[in-house]
C-alpha cells in the first residue's frame, strides 16, 4: 500500500512539473501564435480581394478527396470572383495537392454565377485529380451562391 | 573514446531508420519532399536530445515500475513545447509539418532511446546518443526525401530540376516511400559487408 502511494506521488510530481512548464511556454507563445494567425488571414484576404476592388471574402470548405478543402474566395460587388486561395487541404501529394497552384486557381478569376464552373467544361481539371478539381469548383459555386443571398 | 562511440553509433552502424528500423511511421509520412524531411528531423532532434537529457538526469530518482509513464510525460512535454514554438516562430514550417508534430510522441525512436540508452547512461553520453541518433534519423529522412522529391516531383528543396510531368508521381505517394527505404537499406547492407 505504502509503495503505491509513493509511486503515485512521484508520478504526480512529474506531472505537476510538466504542466507548469507547459503553462509557461503556452503563455509565452500564445500572443505570437495569435498574431501569426491574424497576419496569415489578412495576407490571404489581400491575395483574393485586391485592395482596389471592393467586395467580400467568403470562406467555404467543400469535401475533397480526403477531407475538407478550406478555401477563401474573394467576390467583388458585381458578383465576379476576384481570387481563390486554398488555405488548408489533405489532398494526395503530387495529384490533388496541385489544386493550390495558381495555374489552376487563376482560372476562376472573373467567373460569376452565369458561368457553369465545372471541370472539363469551362475549367481545366488537374490530371489525375478529378474529385479534387470538382470539389474546388463546387466550393467556388457555393461561395457565389452565398454572396447572392 | 566511449563518448565518441555513443555519438557515432546512430549515424550508420545503428541508424534508427535504416538499421534499427524504428520510427518508420513518420519517415513514411513526411519524406515526400526534402523540406518536410529536414523540418521533421529538426523537430525530432529537439525532442530526442531534450528527452534523453532529462531522462538521464532523473534516472536515479525514477522508480523502475513507473518509468514508462514518466518517459511519456517527459516526451510529450517536449513535443508540446516544440509544437508551440514552431507555431509561434516558424509558421510556414508549421503549416507543412503541423499535422506530424504531435506524432513525434509516438515516434518509437524517442521512447526506444529513453528505454535502451538514456535510462542506463550518464547525462553527457545520453545527450551525445541523442545527437547521434537525431543525425542518423536526419540523414536517412533527408536522403529519402531528396530521392523521392527528385524522382516524384522533379525538384529538390522546392527548386525545380526538370518538368514535373515526366516525374514518377508514385514516388511521392506512399509506395514510393517503401521502395526508397528498401533500396537504401539494401545499399547500406551492401556497403557494410564490403567494409567488414
Amino acid at each position: 500500500m505504502g509503495k503505491i502511494i509513493k509511486l503515485a506521488t512521484i508520478l504526480m510530481i512529474f506531472c505537476v512539473i510538466s504542466a507548469g512548464g507547459l503553462a509557461y511556454v503556452y503563455l509565452f507563445t500564445k500572443p505570437k501564435i495569435e498574431k501569426n494567425a491574424k497576419v496569415a488571414y489578412e495576407n490571404s484576404v489581400k491575395e483574393v480581394l485586391p485592395s482596389d476592388a471592393s467586395g467580400q471574402v467568403v470562406l467555404v470548405s467543400p469535401r475533397g478527396y480526403s477531407g475538407p478543402i478550406e478555401m477563401m474566395i474573394g467576390i467583388d460587388k458585381k458578383g465576379k470572383v476576384t481570387g481563390v486561395k486554398v488555405l488548408n487541404h489533405r489532398e494526395t501529394p503530387g495529384l490533388g495537392a496541385n489544386i493550390v497552384k495558381p495555374s489552376f486557381l487563376n482560372q476562376f478569376i472573373g467567373k460569376s454565377l452565369k458561368d457553369t464552373i465545372e471541370p472539363k467544361k469551362d475549367i481545366d481539371a488537374i490530371t489525375g485529380a478529378t474529385i479534387s478539381s470538382r470539389a474546388v469548383c463546387s466550393g467556388v459555386r457555393e461561395a457565389l451562391n452565398k454572396v447572392k443571398k | 573514446m566511449n563518448l565518441w562511440k555513443d555519438f557515432n553509433a546512430g549515424l550508420i552502424k545503428e541508424n534508427p531508420v535504416l538499421r534499427l528500423m524504428i520510427g518508420l511511421c513518420p519517415t513514411l509520412a513526411v519524406s515526400n519532399n526534402a523540406t518536410n524531411a529536414l523540418g521533421m528531423s529538426v523537430a525530432v532532434a529537439f525532442v530526442l536530445i531534450g528527452s534523453n537529457w532529462v531522462i538521464a538526469l532523473i534516472r536515479k530518482v525514477t522508480p523502475d515500475e513507473i518509468r514508462i509513464p514518466i518517459f511519456i510525460i517527459i516526451i510529450s512535454t517536449f513535443v508540446t513545447i516544440c509544437d508551440y514554438i514552431m507555431q509561434a516562430f516558424y509558421p510556414t514550417l508549421y503549416a507543412a509539418l503541423g499535422v506530424f508534430v504531435p506524432l513525434i510522441v509516438v515516434n518509437c525512436i524517442i521512447l526506444g532511446r529513453a528505454e535502451a540508452f538514456a535510462y542506463k547512461n550518464p547525462v553527457l553520453n545520453s545527450i551525445l546518443d541523442g545527437i547521434g541518433m537525431s543525425l542518423g534519423f536526419a540523414l536517412a529522412l533527408v536522403s529519402i526525401g531528396v530521392i523521392r522529391e527528385i524522382l516524384g516531383a522533379g525538384s529538390v528543396f522546392g527548386i525545380a530540376l526538370f518538368n514535373p510531368t515526366v516525374a514518377a508521381t508514385i514516388m511521392i505517394l506512399p509506395p514510393g516511400a517503401f521502395i526508397t527505404i528498401g533500396f537504401l537499406m539494401a545499399a547500406l547492407n551492401k556497403m557494410e559487408k564490403k567494409v567488414l
